[in-house]
């Protein structure tokens, strides 16, 4: 399959209800999002009306997911009306533009919550193991 | 039959083999839709992802304030975009009648002054074509000229030597002596060579040599 331009040549009516959302680019176990304004009913691969980010979820060398994300077109679009996939609003939570998504709330309280179950069992673990050597 | 088949769940629990109790998504990419399940994952149950009623509770206000806050940043957008659509003239320009007029002959002015340019530059250019032309025309006439003059030489050439050569045509008023002059003095052209490369002309008669 051809790969649609991110210039943004997709063809939309006035009054259809748009989305800004993840195209997911990339290949197998490599992950890339484009962040792009499309009508909500097509398939991601369409055509899309304009690209306003992008989005690479595998850390690069220091640890960093690189977001880009064209924030003037993001505020006209959502002013038009378009609706956000659940991801792109995490993002947009994240990122300062929007309100925080419960989402990322709740993740990072189940994060927090497997770590502290992970540090409980090991250090059960280590205090198991001292009282053996005892 | 035809209302079995047009039922949803009937057609799905055909083609899935799945029943109600075990919620069973369509595996197309692994596998035909039309195979059952397999024997080791029919009585299957998937288990429910449990949510404790603290988190429900919590994520419920997060979320009921999450929708109110969004919808107030939408509003501001939505003003924001309407703001911008009356104050913007990127897609039109607003010039006064005056302003207008000024700069259509600003423009005029730059137009002229550009002609005035080009056409300075046309003149030089036509100018030093026409010489050229010029020139070109009188060196091939110059040329014309030599080579007629030496064509006129090489006929005069050739006519002398024509008139040098007619001393000694036979005529029809000489023409006894000079067939008395041949029978006189006939020339054998045949010769002999020897091994060592020598000529011997003639056969008896006078020869060319002698």
């Amino acid at each position: 399959m051809s790969l649609s331009p991110a210039s943004g040549i997709g063809r939309f009516y006035k009054h259809s209800a748009k989305i800004i959302r993840f195209v997911r680019l990339g290949c197998t176990n490599r992950p890339f999002y484009h962040i792009v304004v499309m009508e909500r009913r097509k398939n991601q691969h369409q055509p899309v009306i304009e690209q306003v980010g992008s989005y690479d979820p595998m850390p690069n060398e220091n640890n960093e997911r690189l977001v880009a994300l064209n924030t003037e077109r993001i505020r006209f679009w959502l002013g038009k009306g378009a609706h956000m996939s659940e991801p792109a609003a995490e993002l947009l939570g994240i990122s300062g533009l929007l309100p925080v998504h419960p989402r990322t709330y709740m993740t990072a309280w189940r994060n927090r919550k497997a770590a502290a179950e992970a540090a409980a069992l090991a250090e059960a673990e280590g205090s198991q193991k001292a009282a053996e050597t005892a | 039959m035809l209302r079995q088949l047009l039922n949803p769940m009937s057609v799905t629990a055909v083609k899935t083999g799945s029943n109600d109790f075990a919620l069973e998504f369509v595996r197309w990419r692994r596998k035909p839709r039309w195979l059952p399940v397999a024997k080791s994952k029919v009585f299957r149950v998937p288990e429910r992802k449990k949510q404790t009623e603290e988190e429900r509770i919590e994520l419920m206000r997060l979320h009921n304030q999450y929708k109110t806050q969004l919808r107030s940043v939408r509003q501001y957008l939505r003003e924001e975009v309407i703001r911008h659509q009356e104050t913007s003239t990127a897609d039109h320009i607003v010039l006064t009648p005056e302003q207008e007029e000024a700069e259509f002959q600003r423009c005029l002015e730059v137009n002229a002054e550009w002609n005035a340019k080009i056409a300075g530059e046309r003149e030089v250019r036509l100018a030093k074509e026409r010489d050229e032309k010029v020139a070109y025309v009188q060196e091939r006439l110059e040329a014309g000229k030599l080579r007629e003059e030496e064509r006129r030489e090489r006929a005069d050439e050739r006519i002398r030597f024509e008139i040098e050569q007619s001393k000694t045509f036979v005529t029809r008023a000489n023409l006894d002596e000079a067939i008395e002059a041949a029978l006189a003095n006939p020339v054998d052209h045949n010769f002999a060579i020897d091994l060592a490369g020598n000529l011997y002309r003639g056969r008896g008669t006078q020869s060319l040599n002698n």
